[in-house]
């Protein structure tokens, strides 16, 4: 059971690097590459400075998520094991 | 909107104010270093805070990035990003790729990364080596960057700027009395280093007060980041939006800067320069200590995960606007751009801001240097240094003390050398472009390091390879192109390629045309890399230590099976735990090894004699590599363990664990737990072989009810196996005849394969030959197992039933296994009796030998009244081929003979007695010493030449009558003979042969006459040939000295005298070859 939830946080990581590396690379940011301006601002660059802060919440809503998580999982067990 | 304040004048700061803070600043770094191992001391570790670990990894942010990231928006555009992106990118990966390497680096001691790859790759010194180099190579100079910034920006702060536009290289250091401040901050530095990064030597231990430093000092860039950030948007400007806007109306031509896939910043280069920033955030070397040795709960990676990029990312807000606006107020000129965080406040009025963000600078710059020395020096300590020790075999108590002081050397040297880089080749393209050029380095490590992670498979050789493949095309597509350009070497080998070949042209490699100069390179090195790398680990063989080692790294997450553990080793001839103790001593110092034994041994059971038992001895030969690892590295630490427990004779052997392999239910444990344990007392019962396998197959067949049981062993002429012992209804055919090998037959087939067979029930068999056996007997199901020494099978456990059907559970399969294992000890406890009883037989023989052997020798010498004489013979083994004699002729003369046989064989022995044999019995007919010496060469001509043996022997005849000594020789070493009157020595030689080479030789004859006082000293050549400590022979001359020096002495002092000096001189108490002695005075 809780190999098995590793396993698949594992590979949710995995995913996430995979999108990342897809998201800030050829030809996903030539959608962003324009001369359009919002707010002032070259769309780039915020799509940049937009996506990299969200990118880091997503690791902290990830890393929280998957810590309680496994603490819960352990504790299952635990009580299980002495019913 | 706030107008942009236009340059008012560049204020400065005056250089001793600057000194003073930068000074002040490193008194501040020492205290909390100093702080931080107060509170270890005190017992809290400040470590222990997630925020620490986190912020520590920001050393990674170098002054080239805290400068360099401007500048490079300001001329590149947005390529400055990939470097922070990727490591965001590959913080996703963290939790299962950094916390196995830490897990990992903790259960080995890793020290660093070369350590690290060495430990996964058979522990190899080669690539252990090899890794260190390149980081030498790649990294060193590095450090020079880091010094040249912080020379710079403190000319920058403290000399005023003519023009705008001045080549900042320009400027030497002005400073009060010429002090050249690079070199004062690099002594202060490596002193740091030395302080708290070479505390011990222990590289695995932590290092709290460099972690702290450097993690305060990534607090201090990033507050001076911030604020020259802040002050640049909303102080000069009217927030980003002005800031932008401003840019792209005064230079709409330069708006490629903010775009992708331009001339400049094409996707490719893109791509590229996230990948390298991916991989140098992992495996540069300074990354590596930080992120890994250093860290102490692996829970603290997962809010590094998140607090590392979002410190990214902090860094990173501001250096758009700072860039665009440096641009904007120098209208355009970019010839600053690398310095425009300082020279912005400097030129606006605001030199304190100035100062703060050089501060901030002086900490980017102070970071790397101090964890990169501490890195480099543990490396090159533990990677160069100590296999060249280790292979010099230096004899010392205690090394411990050379090899902290050599690591902290180590750290002076990397950063002088550093030093030393920046005052040379400070300007140079290739300096400038060493940090990317580095990043590219470290990308080398990646697939090996990975690669060792997660595939079992990967083996040393592919490692050694693909490094040193992925170096070779890094040093050619990178760094040549480097040197050309800083002018070291000649273009030519950029426009025409390696020889004049065009395919080898760096940038063009094999004509790959149209990338940037970093992805042309990545691309190359990684390919040649990746493919060796791949390649050899599918087809190159691994070491058993070496897969034990890949399974060590790959399931370090995988808990142990009891299986696993169950492989239990022993060592023979272990050393004791306190042995243990001294060899740690002498790497690491004698207090650190008694606290790592006590450590350790708290944690182990002690048997009542105060020692560790037989199976805790192996685990302890681990955890001493492991300890020494931590201080000198994988690779040595198991050289060192290696040397000494192979001149001890040492070795690991495979040990059959009674209870290790057997997993028992809780309904049958008692019953099978319980024969088990019988048959571990009859092993271990002093009875015979036969008795003992009869025993435990009585015990099989009564505990289980079976009919029969049966134990054959293999006969290896025959290749059949042959019944050793039989409990129960003997049948026909079951137990009666020898078994041939073939897979025909469930035993052969148990045999051959080396598995166990089982048939739970004869009636569905499909074997022919033993269907038809089968039935005859009325069995009902059978089991065969093999019986296991060292791997291979020697013999057949068999257990038959006429009455049950299916009773061999999986249970009782382990049980029967482990019952044929037992056996298995039972016959090597046999062999090695029977080996013992041999050896002793045959010692016994040899004891009797020796002492017939003295019986040869004349017991006691006549004492006579016109010579006295004595004579000694030391065999040097048991039995010995030297022989002497003294045989009284009928009154009127006395022979006096001495031989050698060569070898100290029983064969010499022989022909020692066959001599004596001969002389003793042809005394009577042959009366001449050449007549004697001609018959017995005659004589051994034919039993020497089939031996292999020679005899020399020097035959003398001495009549008292007339004092006349005739003799004669056959290669014998000369006699000496000291004349009294005349006080000389003389020898006595004659013509002649040793025996059994020719039949047709003549032996002369000699006489010469004695006088009273003369005396006459044989010998062989054993005293003559002893060898001192230096390889120096005692020699005739020394002899002669002796006998000249004592000649007042009775024959028998003379001889003991003799060997009292040969022992002196040898320095031992036994010769290495036999010693005869015989001398003869002549009395008045």
């Amino acid at each position: 059971m809780k190999e098995s939830q590793e396993s698949s946080i594992r590979e949710a990581w995995g995913l996430c690097l995979i999108l990342g590396l897809i998201m800030i690379n050829f030809p996903f940011v030539h959608i962003f590459n324009t001369e359009l301006l919002i707010f002032g601002i070259p769309e780039l660059v915020l799509y940049f400075f937009i996506g990299w802060p969200a990118s880091i919440v997503v690791i902290w809503l990830f890393v929280r998520y998957s810590g309680t998580d496994v603490q819960t999982d352990s504790k299952e067990v635990e009580d299980k094991s002495n019913p | 909107m706030i107008p942009a304040k236009t340059i008012l004048s560049m204020s400065i700061i005056s250089a001793k104010t600057v000194l003073l803070v930068s000074f002040g600043y490193f008194l501040l770094l020492f205290l909390v270093a100093w702080y931080a191992e107060k509170c270890r001391k005190t017992g809290t570790c400040l470590l222990k805070n997630s925020h620490v670990y986190s912020l520590s990894l920001a050393v990674y942010c170098t002054s080239w990035t805290f400068y360099g990231s401007v500048g490079k928006a300001a001329t590149s555009g947005l390529e400055f990003l990939p470097i922070y992106l990727g490591p965001t990118l590959i913080a996703f990966t963290w939790w299962f790729l950094l916390r196995k390497m830490v897990r990992i680096s903790k259960q080995q001691n890793i020290t660093s990364i070369a350590d690290f790859l060495s430990s996964r790759y058979d522990r190899s010194t080669a690539l252990g080596a090899i890794v260190t180099l390149f980081a030498v190579f790649g990294i060193t100079p590095y450090i020079a960057l880091q010094l040249k910034a912080i020379s710079q920006t403190l000319d920058i702060l403290s000399v005023p700027l003519a023009t705008s536009g001045t080549d900042l290289y320009g400027y030497a250091s002005k400073l009060p009395g010429n002090i050249d401040t690079a070199f004062l901050v690099a002594l202060l530095l490596a002193i740091f280093g030395m302080l708290f990064g070479a505390r011990s030597l222990d590289s695995s231990e932590k290092h709290e007060g460099l972690v702290v430093a450097v993690a305060f000092e990534s607090v201090i860039k990033l507050i001076a980041f911030l604020a020259v950030g802040i002050f640049v948007t909303y102080g000069l400007f009217d927030g980003f939006i002005d800031v932008f806007q401003r840019f792209l109306e005064q230079f709409p031509e330069r708006q490629d800067l903010l775009r992708l896939g331009t001339e400049q910043t094409p996707y490719t280069k893109w791509f590229t320069l996230i990948i390298l920033a991916m991989m140098a955030v992992m495996f540069l070397p300074r990354q590596f200590h930080i992120m890994i040795t250093e860290n102490i709960d692996e829970q603290h990676i997962k809010s590094a995960m998140w607090k590392f990029p979002a410190y990214l990312f902090l860094m990173n807000l501001f250096v758009l606007p700072i860039a665009l606006g440096g641009l904007i107020i120098n209208g355009g000129d970019t010839s600053q751009a690398d310095y425009f965080v300082l020279t912005l406040p400097l030129s606006t009025g605001h030199p304190w801001l100035a100062l703060l963000v050089f501060i901030g600078g002086l900490s980017a710059s102070a970071g790397m240097v101090m964890v990169s020395s501490v890195t480099i020096a543990t490396m090159i300590l533990n990677h160069l240094v100590m296999p060249i020790i280790l292979k010099m075999n230096i004899q010392a108590q205690n090394f411990s003390r050379a090899l902290i002081n050599i690591k902290r050397l180590g750290i002076l040297g990397v950063i002088l050398i550093g030093y030393s880089y920046f005052k040379v080749i400070g300007s140079s393209y290739a300096l400038v472009n060493i940090g990317l050029i580095s990043f590219a380095a470290a990308t080398q490590f990646g697939p090996a390091v990975i690669g060792g992670l997660f595939w079992k498979r990967a083996n040393h050789k592919a490692a050694i390879t693909g490094i040193s493949l992925g170096f070779l095309l890094w040093f050619y597509t990178l760094l040549i192109p480097a040197f050309v350009r800083s002018g070291w070497l000649h273009s030519d080998i950029l426009q025409n390629g390696l020889f004049g070949i065009d395919l080898f042209k760096p940038l063009e490699l094999f004509g790959l045309r149209g990338f940037d100069i970093y992805t042309h390179s990545l691309f190359w090195s990684m390919l040649f890399n990746l493919s060796a790398y791949l390649t050899l680990s599918f087809f190159a063989q691994q070491s058993k230590e070496e897969q034990v080692q890949a399974e060590k790294f790959v399931d370090v997450f995988v808990e142990q099976s009891p299986q696993q553990v169950g492989k239990l080793k022993r060592i023979s001839k272990a050393p004791t735990v306190m042995e243990f103790v001294e060899l740690m001593s002498k790497f690491i110092g004698e207090k650190p090894a008694q606290a790592a034994i006590a450590e350790y041994l708290s944690h182990q059971e002690i048997d009542a004699r105060g020692g560790l038992s037989d199976h805790e001895i192996p685990n302890l030969k681990s955890f001493t590599e492991r300890t020494l690892a931590g201080h000198v590295g994988a690779a040595p630490a198991r050289i060192i363990l290696e040397n000494y427990l192979s001149a001890r004779g040492s070795e690991m052997e495979d040990v059959f664990d009674i209870f290790g392999t057997v997993t028992i239910s809780h309904a049958d444990s008692r019953e099978q737990l319980s024969v088990l344990y019988e048959a571990a007392q009859i092993v271990s019962s002093k009875e015979n072989f036969q008795k003992t396998l009869d025993n435990i197959l009585e015990l099989l067949a009564q505990q289980f009810k079976f009919d029969l049981c049966v134990i054959r062993f293999l006969e290896p002429e025959s290749m059949t196996l042959m019944v050793k012992s039989l409990v129960g209804s003997s049948s026909k055919h079951f137990g009666q005849f020898e078994r041939n090998l073939n897979m025909e037959t469930y035993i052969g087939q148990a045999f051959l394969s080396n598995a166990t067979t089982v048939v739970n029930d004869t009636d569905n068999i499909d074997k022919p030959i033993s269907k038809e056996h089968i039935k005859r007997d009325g069995i009902t199901c059978l089991a065969h197992t093999p019986i296991i020494i060292e791997g291979d099978p020697i013999g057949i456990l068999s257990a038959f039933s006429k009455t049950a059907k299916g009773i061999f559970t999986n249970e009782f399969i382990a049980l029967f296994e482990n019952l044929a294992g037992q056996v298995g000890i039972a016959w090597r406890n046999d062999q090695q009796l029977q080996k013992l009883l041999r050896g002793r037989e045959q010692e016994r023989e040899m004891q009797i030998a020796k002492e017939i052997q003295k019986t040869l020798l004349p017991s006691n010498l006549p004492d006579l009244e016109h010579i006295a004489i004595a004579g000694l013979c030391v065999p040097a083994h048991q039995v010995g081929g030297d022989y002497y004699d003294f045989i009284e002729r009928d009154n009127s003369s006395y022979d006096l003979i001495i031989a050698d046989v060569s070898g100290h064989s029983i064969g010499s022995a022989l022909i020692m007695a066959e001599t004596r044999t001969f002389i003793h019995a042809r005394m009577e007919s042959i009366k001449q010493p050449a007549e004697m010496l001609q018959a017995l060469n005659g004589y051994f001509l034919k039993d020497l030449d089939r031996s292999d043996l020679f005899v020399t022997m020097f035959y003398l005849q001495y009549n008292p009558a007339n004092r006349r000594l005739i003799y004669g020789n056959a290669g014998h070493n000369t006699p000496l003979l000291w004349k009294k009157r005349e006080q000389k020595i003389v020898t006595l030689d004659t013509d002649g042969m040793i025996f059994g080479i020719k039949s047709d030789i003549t032996f002369e004859q000699k006489a010469t006459d004695l006088e009273a006082g003369d005396i006459l000293l044989l010998y062989t050549d054993g005293i003559i040939e002893a060898e001192s400590k230096d390889n120096v022979f005692f020699g005739i001359e020394r002899l002669g000295k002796l006998l000249e020096e004592c000649d007042d002495l009775t024959p028998q002092e003379l001889i003991d005298r003799i060997m009292i000096q040969g022992r002196i001189f040898t320095g031992m108490r036994h010769f290495n070859d036999d010693i005869t002695l015989v001398v003869m005075k002549i009395l008045e």
